[in-house]
């Protein structure tokens, strides 16, 4: 039974994506010990340092669709990732976003029960102000698409072609479910085909989470220290998802 | 009434609150377990349930974190574990509590 690592990476003209995948591997190989792809395109796969043995498939993306991002709307390409089963060469597949780091073991844990889709669905902001979720973002249950772990099988088969489904009439799906965020997100397609198809199970403990006016001042292989407006705080040993994508330039 | 001394002692009495509660959801995540490719919680219930079933069965069945049944053939090695990684986690939290009650004095 193979296990590993599967991520999208993407550099936009505003954020070098390719830096929080280099920290991201470097975490991975750390805690998780793990076979590593990585999904890009040739113009991000050339900025990358070498890392080693890692798998790179290289694809030509979709540039359509954008996010805000700290007052301003930024480019997101973010619409490989419903071809992830096609992509994955492994049968038990962590697909993680690159902004994901990883400080302690808790996913191998994880990807040694048996499942076929397992992923968030609550999230814990370690600020302590509840800056993620909004109200009424729409009328199912939301899932987390950031850390999804999956084994190949006939039902995480149909899940996959269903969120592609999704994807492509999303205009249709977001008025059905009234989801309030305008553009495509991965977190509602895949909450969708969830929903639509009564499959996949959730990670009991919630996402680790820093939004993305939290800032990220300092880092080791343990942990990272961050700032909220005068506030001071870190975390160690600890999965967290870090919104801030400036961190790692350096 | 200083007010400035208060605003301090609020902000102050915040950060170690929620520095607490992230210790807590650390601990719950750190807590989390595979078993015969189950997933269970090192807690006090699953050590507790655990405990008491092996006292009458050599093997029993548990449902897991996700509501699956899993069949428990081993007890004794399955508390042992529970019980290392309930107290590792437990150690930790331990620790940062000493640090946060040394902040708040």
């Amino acid at each position: 039974m193979t296990t590993g690592v599967l991520m999208y990476c993407f550099d936009t003209p505003d954020i070098n994506y390719h830096r929080l995948a280099e920290r991201c591997v470097a975490q991975i190989r750390k805690y998780l010990k793990l076979e590593i792809t990585i999904v890009t395109n040739i113009e991000t796969y050339k900025k990358f340092k070498p890392l080693g043995m890692i798998n790179y498939k290289l694809v030509e993306n979709s540039k359509t669709n954008t996010r805000p991002y700290r007052g301003k709307s930024v480019a997101w390409y973010n619409r490989e990732r419903v071809q992830a089963y096609e992509h994955s060469p492994y049968e038990t597949t962590i697909l993680m976003d690159c902004d994901y780091f990883i400080f302690s073991n808790t996913l191998l844990e994880l990807a040694n029960t048996n499942f076929d889709m397992l992923l968030h669905d609550k999230v814990h902001d370690l600020t302590g102000k509840e800056m993620i979720i909004g109200t009424d973002e729409g009328t199912l249950p939301l899932v987390w698409a950031t850390v999804t772990l999956f084994k190949k099988n006939a039902n995480t088969k149909a899940i996959f072609d269903l969120i592609k489904h999704v994807q492509e009439y999303y205009p249709h799906y977001k008025n059905l479910y009234r989801i309030r965020y305008i553009n495509y997100r991965n977190d509602y397609a895949f909450a969708i085909a969830l929903h639509q198809l009564n499959l996949g199970s959730f990670i009991p403990t919630p996402m680790a989470m820093l939004a993305d006016s939290v800032h990220i001042l300092d880092s080791d292989d343990d942990g990272v220290v961050f700032k909220h407006n005068d506030c001071i705080n870190f975390t160690s040993g600890q999965d967290i998802h870090a919104l801030d994508k400036e961190w790692c330039n350096g | 009434m200083d007010i400035g001394n208060i605003k301090t002692h609020s902000d102050l009495n915040f950060e170690v609150a929620q520095a607490k509660k992230n210790a807590l959801e650390k601990l719950h995540s750190r807590q989390l377990m595979a078993y015969n490719e189950r997933l269970f919680k090192a807690d006090a219930d699953t050590i507790n349930l655990v405990s008491t079933l092996k006292q009458h069965s050599k093997d029993f069945y548990v449902l897991d974190v996700n509501d699956n049944p899993c069949i428990i053939n081993e007890p004794d090695v399955f508390l042992q574990k529970l019980i290392e990684r309930n107290q590792e986690t437990l150690n930790s939290y331990h620790q940062l509590h000493q640090d946060l009650a040394t902040k708040r004095k």
